[in-house]
């Protein structure tokens, strides 16, 4: 009679004991060296050296004032925020973006923009505060033109305040100037959207301090997810470091043709026009007078192999965003694993041990690897709106 | 690091490779050779870091005391089949002495770094592997 209830009490403590054993996967000390190296979260905050007020109170906040001040735009309706929107991880939900016309890229999210290199899905620009000139000019974003910005900026008693507060004096007669400035402001602001800390950074610190108890918390399929991408899926060869990217370029096989006849030459198009930039980092604009930030601008060199490249995007807050790759052409976390397992060799055309090959997933590889791409995410806190410029 | 220590004493053991100038400041750095030249290199900073830009200090010499010229310095992953996105410019110091600026290894595994030197007529490819974490 007694025996019944025993036997499935002990079993309840086996299942019990097994569960909680398990929450945490065997981790060699060559794997924990490597995820710590995805690690720590947050990073100190940026300091530019080739813009004078990065990292200054005075110029991010004039830089978060003229991020939303759709009068930078020329029909007076579109600002930065139109497409990069603080509700949607910095982007706009978009598989491309609209500006006056729809564009063949997708907005990238700003999140951790100021730690970047190169800008912009093709690397053209070699600073933020000179990617960030590109839309106020180009006639299918805002449309702007070369004066907008300094009429605005001499002739708005806020924001005139505003820029002498940041750059030291009133707003000049120079209109390039006055272009250059309001984007080091903007830098300055984009420079601070620094993405939340996340389960995957508690399971790292944990992981990394020997504290069991805590990195069992991390759910099993991200830990099996997070043992693919740092293993046979190889995955940090390209997302590497605390934003999981190199910062660079490469090709996984995403089509580059725009519409039939034309294609997006990616990385190849991208330093054409970094060289022929007038706002540059080897250009008078840059306030560093070491030069020491212009050194990946002097070296980068133009082979036929950046044809069809684009950056490596880093994947903090990815869940949250999407649709993803440079043309927005694959919809859900569950499109790009897929992508990763099966895409075409021949596509690729790699003579050595080729990057990305299909891997062959299994269905629970798969959802593995999603569950460790979505603890990439966390809910931003709620941006308070900007203090006035000059109360 | 213990072999590059262990190749240093058997160098400075032999008399033909005892005037070159193989200390490059820091008290640490590679040295490779062949039948005609000996080269300690040295990478600043030093610890080459993914996406980073670095040098290579550089001290060259010939076993025949002539003078040498280092020609280029490049690297590539031989697995992968693919260089560098950045073209290394060097600047010579003097005295055998160079430094190759403008470096930088977008991607961890290994990376072959080959240095072409020449004294005289004959040039010559010298290389080392480096594995980046
Ligand atoms: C019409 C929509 C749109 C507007 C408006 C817009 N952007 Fe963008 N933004 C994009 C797109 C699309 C890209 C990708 C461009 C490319 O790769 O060529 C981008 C790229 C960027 C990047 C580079 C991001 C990266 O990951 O490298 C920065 C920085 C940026 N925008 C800042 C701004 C600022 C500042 C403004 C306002 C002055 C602005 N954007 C206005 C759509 C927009
Ligand atoms: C050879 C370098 C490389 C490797 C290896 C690599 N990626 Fe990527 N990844 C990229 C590049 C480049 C893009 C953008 C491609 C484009 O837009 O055309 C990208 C895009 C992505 C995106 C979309 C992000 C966005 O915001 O659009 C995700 C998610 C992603 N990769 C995850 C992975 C996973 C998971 C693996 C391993 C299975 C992996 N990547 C392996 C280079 C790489």
């Amino acid at each position: 009679m007694i025996r019944f209830p025993l036997l499935l009490l002990s079993l309840l403590g086996l299942w019990a004991g097994g569960v909680f054993a398990q929450q945490l996967l065997d981790w060699t000390p060559e794997e924990i060296r490597t995820v710590e190296k995805h690690g720590p979260w947050p990073p100190s905050p940026v300091r530019d050296p080739s813009n004078k007020v990065s990292g200054t109170p005075a110029g991010i906040l004039l830089g978060e004032h003229l991020f939303n001040d759709p009068r930078l735009s020329g029909d007076g309706r579109v600002s930065c925020a139109t497409c990069h929107q603080a509700g949607r991880e910095w982007s706009d939900g978009l598989a491309r973006a609209r500006g006056t016309v729809e564009l063949d890229r997708r907005t990238p999210s700003l999140w951790n923009i100021g730690y970047l290199h190169w800008f912009g899905w093709d690397g053209a620009g070699d600073s933020l505060w000179a990617q960030s000139i590109r839309p106020l000019l180009d006639p299918r974003e805002m449309n702007g033109g070369p004066a907008r910005a300094a009429e605005l900026l001499r002739g708005d008693a806020a924001l005139a305040c505003g820029y002498e507060k940041a750059f030291g004096s009133a707003p000049g007669t120079d209109d390039e100037r006055l272009l250059v400035d309001t984007a080091k402001a903007l830098a300055a602001f984009e420079a601070t959207l620094v993405s939340p800390r996340t389960p995957f950074d508690d399971f790292r610190d944990a992981l990394v301090a020997g504290n069991r108890e805590g990195a069992s918390r991390y759910p099993l399929a991200a830990q099996r997810g997070l043992k693919l991408f740092i293993g046979d899926a190889n995955c940090n060869l390209c997302h590497l470091g605390p934003r999981f990217t190199s910062g660079e370029f490469g090709d996984i096989g995403i089509p580059f043709f725009v519409r039939p006849g034309e294609v997006d030459p990616g990385r190849l198009g991208g330093l054409g026009r970094l060289a022929a930039s007038p706002f540059n980092l080897l250009g008078k604009y840059n306030d560093d007078a070491t030069g020491n930030n212009t050194r990946r601008t002097r070296h980068v060199q133009r082979q036929h192999t950046n044809f069809g490249e684009f950056r490596v995007p880093g994947l903090r807050q990815v869940g949250r965003s999407g649709p993803y790759m440079h043309n927005g052409s694959l919809a859900t976390l569950e499109d790009v694993v897929r992508h990763y397992s099966e895409v075409s060799p021949d596509r690729l055309h790699s003579d050595g041990i080729p990057l990305v090959r299909p891997l062959g997933l299994t269905a629970e590889q798969s959802a593995d690897l999603v569950a460790f791409l979505r603890s990439l995410d966390a809910e931003p806190l709620a941006r308070p709106r900007p203090a006035p410029l000059c109360p | 690091m213990k072999l590059a220590v262990a190749l240093l004493g058997f160098l400075l053991a032999t008399p033909a490779w005892a005037d070159c100038p193989l200390d490059l400041g820091r008290g640490t750095g590679w040295v490779i050779y062949s039948d005609h030249y000996l080269l300690a290199f040295r990478p600043d900073p030093l610890r080459i870091e993914v996406g980073e830009p670095f040098a290579l200090v550089l001290n060259v010499c010939t076993k025949s005391g002539e003078p040498a010229e280092l020609l280029a310095v490049d690297a590539n992953m031989p697995e992968h089949r693919h260089g560098m996105n950045y073209r290394p410019d060097i600047v010579a110091k003097g005295d055998g002495r160079f430094r190759a600026e403008g470096m930088l290894f977008h991607m961890p595994g290994r990376w072959e770094i080959t240095f072409d030197v020449r004294a005289g007529e004959e040039s010559e490819r010298l290389t080392h592997d480096i594995i980046l974490k």
